[in-house]
């Protein structure tokens, strides 16, 4: 099974890489600088970033409300990255406007409110029940 | 005998590799540097799964919309369902897009392994190791092109994005395969053990729920340009179904393709053996029916128009070919571009549906969508309606 999964996978790494080389619409020299530069982006600049946000939490916010702050944080950021080269609108082409036709700055900012207001009210409810418990608590004991 | 010969061959190169000075073990390198306690084979595992299997979906179709664009001998594709190549396309854009956040949680949870110590064991892992960068390093190609494509910001990529998109994602399934086989005996252990009593911090489960939230989200947002009851909740969607002329969105505009339609303008439909050219009152005296078919964008979104038109069948007809058994070329008064002519098959031929429109919604085409007159044909990828058509040859089919 691992066998074949590995040589199969071989294969069509070379039936790419061939199709690759011998297809004159793929510029290789840009697609190989693109995959390099996404591992880099990713690896050395996007991914410490993360982690340095990640960190931040773990310093600055309660223990128990970390889980729907990191939740949130992390929402966030996959909605940003989809939404960033719609909001920079870089391609837009004035004389075609039905492509790209919403306000994409508002859409983002609006998703982020409703994100962040969902985790506020998860932090709320969590408040609320433990207080709740707690008092619940002193009555019967 | 294979995994014994394998396994001969693996001694010979699994041989320890010499570790590099202790001293130069700094920064991330360092052990201890990552602390998160979430990460584990199992998590790592899950999302592998639900990862593998959302590459799974965007190969497939878009593999399918690659051979709908460049038909081998082997190939045919029908005309019906008419809106099959609409949901075919429509899941390939929105699996992508849902898979950002769960790439992002897979790359997470194995990042500290960037940082091993020693850098390579062996030549096997040394190996392994690069056969990971290739699959991750493909892996965020297809997803960062796919959302520029669909933003149309193509001045980041220094190649042609389909030709791209195309050739990666055959390095992705291939790298993907090897990376399932290394890592078999690992996911295998990690998804039939029993998960250890929770841990302080965030759970397994609130991490895969975030992610599930994030790509639902994602979808919500943008899912909206090809399914319209949507469209109000998708804030993010490149395209609104109902916003362009004639309410219907447009991807490559008449002023863009260099089109001006002169008083001389003449359709050209030519068969075997005669040749017919009609002027835009010849056209209208043809009989005209309307149909109601989708344009589906290979971007992903799509919106239904209502057309009006001359049936292809009667233009083959019309030159002498049998509109059941016949191929045509469409031509459009564009000079250039990768999609100036484009091939109708058989099926789609003889589909009564397939029309040379010449109104949308009633009204005479707008210049953006085709005018005088345009190819729409059921369950066919957009770029493939020809618009401003300037000759039509039917063939007989082979």
């Amino acid at each position: 099974m691992r066998t074949a999964l590995i040589g199969s996978g071989l294969l069509v790494i070379a039936y790419a890489v061939i199709g690759a080389a011998t297809d004159p619409d793929v510029k290789l020299p840009g697609v190989l600088a693109f995959l390099l530069g996404a591992l880099v982006a990713h690896d050395a600049v996007f991914l410490p970033m993360v982690l340095a946000v990640g960190v931040l939490i773990g310093r600055y916010v309660p223990a128990e409300h970390r889980t729907a702050v990191r939740a949130a944080a992390l929402v966030s950021a996959a909605v940003t990255l989809v939404a960033l080269p719609l909001v920079l609108g870089l391609g837009r082409d004035p004389g075609n406007p039905s492509a790209l036709p919403l306000p994409y700055g508002r859409g983002l900012a609006v998703l982020l409110a409703l994100i962040w207001l969902t985790a506020l009210a998860a932090v709320a409810v969590r408040r609320i029940r433990k207080r709740f418990a707690r008092s619940r608590g002193t009555r019967d004991g | 005998m294979v995994r014994e010969l394998g396994a001969g061959l693996s001694r010979r190169i699994d041989r320890r590799l010499p570790a590099p000075p202790a001293a130069l073990r700094r920064g991330p390198w360092r052990p201890g540097t990552f602390r998160s306690r979430l990460r584990s084979p199992r998590l790592t595992s899950q999302l592998g799964v639900a990862l593998a299997t959302a590459f799974g979906v965007c190969f497939v179709t878009g593999l399918l919309s690659h051979l709908i664009q460049h038909p081998p001998g082997w190939f045919g594709w029908p005309s019906r369902p008419v809106g099959l190549y609409r949901i075919t396309q429509g899941v390939h854009i929105a699996t992508g897009l849902a898979t950002v956040p769960l790439l992002g949680a897979k790359l997470w949870s194995v990042y500290p392994r960037l940082f091993s110590w020693p850098p390579a064991r062996t030549v096997v892992h040394a190996l392994e190791r690069a056969g990971v960068a290739l699959l991750v390093a493909a892996a965020l190609f297809q997803l960062v092109s796919g959302v520029l494509n669909i933003a149309r910001w193509y001045t980041p990529m220094p190649f042609f994005f389909t030709a791209g998109h195309y050739r990666v994602a055959w390095l992705v399934v291939g790298a993907l395969l090897v990376h399932i086989g290394v890592k078999l005996p690992v996911i295998r252990l990690a998804l039939a053990r029993r998960p250890r009593l929770t841990r302080p911090g965030v759970s397994r489960r609130s991490l895969l729920g975030a992610v599930a939230a994030a790509a639902g989200l994602i979808t919500v947002s943008t899912a909206g340009q090809t399914i319209a009851p949507l469209a109000r909740l998708s804030l993010l969607a490149p395209r609104r179904p109902t916003v362009g002329p004639q309410r219907l969105p447009v991807n490559k505009t008449a002023a863009g393709a260099g089109i001006s339609v002169g008083a001389g303008y003449r359709l050209t439909v030519a068969g075997p053996g005669r040749r017919v050219a009609l002027d835009l009152a010849g056209l209208d005296a043809l009989p005209q029916y309307t149909v109601v078919l989708p344009i589906t964008c290979v971007e992903g979104w799509s919106s239904t128009g209502t057309w009006t038109g001359i049936r292809l069948r009667d233009l083959a007809a019309l030159v002498g070919v049998d509109p059941d058994r016949a191929v045509v070329e469409v031509e459009s008064l564009q000079t250039g571009g990768r999609y100036r002519t484009s091939t109708v098959a058989p099926p789609q031929v003889r589909d009564p549906l397939t029309l040379i429109a010449l109104r949308l919604h009633g009204e005479v085409l707008h210049p953006d969508h085709g005018y005088p007159a345009r190819l729409i044909a059921p369950n066919r990828p957009g770029v493939l309606q020809t618009k401003w058509l300037s000759t039509i040859t039917v063939r007989d089919a082979p």
